[in-house]
Formats: C-alpha cells, structure tokens, sequence
C-alpha cells in the first residue's frame, strides 16, 4: 500500500469540502459550513492493482494561496486547487496562486479544477476556460457528482 | 345669497385673516417643521439626547429595582433551565479540578521518592513511612495511574504514518496521524514561538502527548493523570526505542516499514500495559478497599 498526502486548496466557497465530501462519502450536502482550520480523512483508491491511500487534507478557503500556512503544504505529493465557474473573483488569482503552490510542492502534482459545473452552460465554460488561459484538469460538479471520482482517479495514477 | 351676507362672508374672512394672522404664521412654521426631517431632526435630537443621557447616567438607580424583579422572576422560573445550562459545565470543571489535584499530589510524592529512593525493594515501604507519606497517598497514587492507550509514530510534515499499536480498537489511524499534524501545524504556526513544538493535547483526564523527534514524531495517548516524572519516563523508553529499533533500520518498502515499527512499538509499549493490567486491576481493587 502507498500512502500520499493531497491538499485540497482554493478561494473560500468554492466547494472544496462539497468534492471532499462527495469523493470521501459519495455524498452531497447544499448547507454550507466554512471549513474552519483544517479536515482530514482518508480513502483507497486501487490503482491498476496497487493500493493507494490517499490522506486528503480540507484546508481552509483563503482568497490568495499565500495566506495558507506554509506548514500545510510539507510532505504533501499532490495539490487540488478548485475555483468556482460561476464566481468571476474567484478566477482572478488562479495564476498567481497556482506558480505559488508550485514553489510549495516543486516535484508534486498539482491539478486545477473548475468546480460547481451544473451553475454554468457549457458556453459559459468555454468562455471562463478562454480567459483563464491556463489548462484546467478537471470540471467537476460537486453536487452532481460529475467527474469527481474521474479527478481523483486520475489524480492517484499520477501519484502511483 | 343676498348681497349683504356676500358682504358679511367678506367681513367675516378679514377678520378672521387679521385676528388669526400670528397664529397662522406660527402653524406654518410648525407644519414646515413637521414636514422637513432636517428640521425635526434638529428640533428633536437634542431632546432626545438629553434623555439618552439622564437614561445613561440615572438607569441603575430609575429601573434597578425593576430589573432584579424581572432577574428574580426569570431566575426562579426557569430554576431546571439554570441548572441543566450549569451543570455539564460545574461537572467538567470539578474533574479537571479533581485531576489536577490528584497529579499535583502525585507530582509531590514522585518528587520525594527520587530524592531519597533508587530501589524498588521491601527497605521502599519502610523507607516511604520513614518520609511521612501517608499509606493513603500512596493508595491514591495507585487509584489513577495512567494506561497507554495507543502509541504512534508520524511522519513529521506530511502527517503519514509510520506505525502504531493500541491498546483498544479506535478509529483509522492513519487519519488520527493526519489530523493530529494539521493540529500541531495549526498550533505552531498560528503562536510562531521559535524552537518550540506543541507536546501536549488534553481533553478532560485524557491526554496525548507529542514527543519530537527530526524526521518523526511520536503521540502517545493515555488516560489517568500522569506525573512528570512518568512523563520523563515515556521520554526515556521511546529514546531507548528509536536508538535500538530505529538508527538504523533501513526499510524495503512501506509497507514493510508500518508492519516493523507497529511490531515494536507493541512490543515497547502495549505489550507491557497488557501484561501489567490484570495485576493493576487487583492492585486498583485492594486500594479501593484500603482507601
């Protein structure tokens, strides 16, 4: 069995404890509650017959990454990093955010997801994705469940 | 209408516009008053003002009365509210008080020990009387001794762990490892005090201490109260630990690693605890008695 620890990471509100949850329980909950420090937990995964355990680590939203205690970050191997498609203020760090996870985790993996996909037509999508410009890994729908499982299963072979 | 009343009607209005002249200009001046909120405003704040502040300053002695009837009224009414709000609070606050007397006196009787005994032999009795403690102290040094409930050992920054062994089931471990990390992270960076790590968690008798070491850390959860000297002396075995399991153990894989290191810290910590129980259990029974 391998274990990794992944950082789920991104603005406040964007749904990181929704995919936590959905992932983690197969579940979805429209109550918000902001994630207050840090939550933990765990799933396998089976990668092409390998174990894998992945330690997820919820982390408090924080509008700009650099506000995340640094702490947070060591050992980790992967980052998720999530932005909401139907909030624009949640777009405007990702860049600058995402060059500073890279000093955070040099030799890890780091995934940008576009999340709450159901809010937003597939035009609207097209356009954020356009003026981002920046690839995105994922659209995912917390709530829906869509690619969810496919993200972390991804996520975890490039882990292996 | 004749033309004379026409005339009086006309009479009548002058008089009236003469008579009423002032009166109008002043119901004037007060409509335009009533209709402009600047006006009001500046009309009425003052007054209002002058009553904030005779209320602020005269409140205690104009409606004290008043207020400690509706508290005692509230007080006596809700009498089982009260107490149910009080009493999970008085409760916890009683046992911590308990614990940390019962440590405080434990911390007493383990300092006197070292100072005058090396020996766990008979002369150790004769020896303890000899100092005037009392057979009670040492009947309630006995009643809580502390139990390792569970032992583990985490990787420093990433929180994984590398092994563990307990005492009794609990949750998964591995996320107990996780979430004790991002406590410890949260902690040290939220005070940033140079060089120091937090060591202890504690909730009600039940605690977990941290022990740091570079690329590990060690918890160790326990119920009872714990003297420091019990404390040191956990410090002690896990030095002993990692010096002869650890140095230089050098693993195939993780998984091979988890399975080692939870062996021995079994071996180190639980098996001892195991083994010891059922002569705690008596020696717990007849302190009972004695106390």
């Amino acid at each position: 069995m391998i274990s990794r620890k992944v950082i789920l990471t991104g603005s406040f509100g964007v749904g990181k404890t929704s995919l936590f949850t959905q992932f983690i329980y197969n579940k979805f909950d429209d109550k918000y509650l902001t994630t207050i420090g840090v939550k933990v937990n765990k799933k396998s995964l089976d990668i092409d017959g390998e174990e894998l355990s992945i330690l997820l680590w919820d982390i408090a939203g924080e509008v700009s990454q650099d506000k995340v205690p640094v702490s947070y970050f060591l050992g980790a191997s992967g980052i998720i990093y999530v932005f909401d498609l139907a909030r624009p203020s949640t777009h405007l760090n990702i860049i600058a955010d995402i060059e500073y996870l890279k000093k955070m985790i040099p030799d890890g993996i780091i995934k940008l997801v576009a999340n709450k996909k159901d809010l937003v037509t597939n035009e609207q999508i097209e356009q954020i994705a356009k003026k981002i410009n920046i690839p995105i890994d994922a659209f995912t729908s917390a709530k829906t469940g869509e690619n969810v499982e496919e993200l972390f299963s991804q996520l975890g072979k490039d882990l292996v | 209408m004749n033309e004379s009343s026409q005339d009086d009607l006309l009479l009548m209005n002058r008089l009236r516009a003469i008579l009423l002249k002032e009166d109008r200009t002043v119901l004037n001046q007060l409509h335009d008053t009533l209709e402009d909120p600047e006006l009001l405003s500046k009309k009425v704040a003052p007054i209002i003002e002058e009553h904030i502040d005779f209320l602020k300053k005269n409140f205690p002695k104009e409606f004290h009365n008043s207020v400690n009837d509706i508290v005692d009224k509230r007080i006596q009414a809700s009498q089982n509210e009260l107490i149910d709000a009080l009493y999970p609070v008085l409760g916890q606050m009683i046992k911590k008080y308990i614990a940390h007397q019962f440590q405080q006196l434990k911390d007493g009787i383990d300092q006197r020990i070292k100072e005058s005994l090396n020996t766990k032999n008979i002369w150790w009795r004769i020896r303890v009387s000899l100092l005037g403690i009392k057979d009670s102290d040492i009947v309630l040094r006995n009643l809580d001794r502390p139990k390792i409930e569970e032992v583990c050992l985490i990787q420093r920054n990433s929180g994984l762990l590398m092994g563990s062994a307990s005492l009794n089931p609990t949750i998964d471990k591995e996320v107990i490892a996780g979430m004790l990390t991002a406590i410890k992270a949260f902690v040290e960076d939220a005070f940033q005090r140079d060089n120091e790590e937090l060591e202890m968690i504690q909730y009600g008798s039940y605690k977990i201490l941290l022990y740091n070491f570079h690329t590990y850390y060690v918890s160790v959860a326990l119920s009872g109260s714990i003297s420091s000297g019990e404390k040191e002396k956990i410090n002690s075995q896990l030095q002993t630990f990692a010096i002869n399991e650890l140095k230089d153990y050098k693993p195939q894989n993780l998984d091979e690693m988890n399975d080692y290191i939870s062996e021995k810290l079994d071996y180190y910590f639980i098996v001892p605890q195991r083994e010891a129980l059922p002569a705690l259990v008596e020696n717990e029974q007849q302190a009972s008695k004695a106390l």
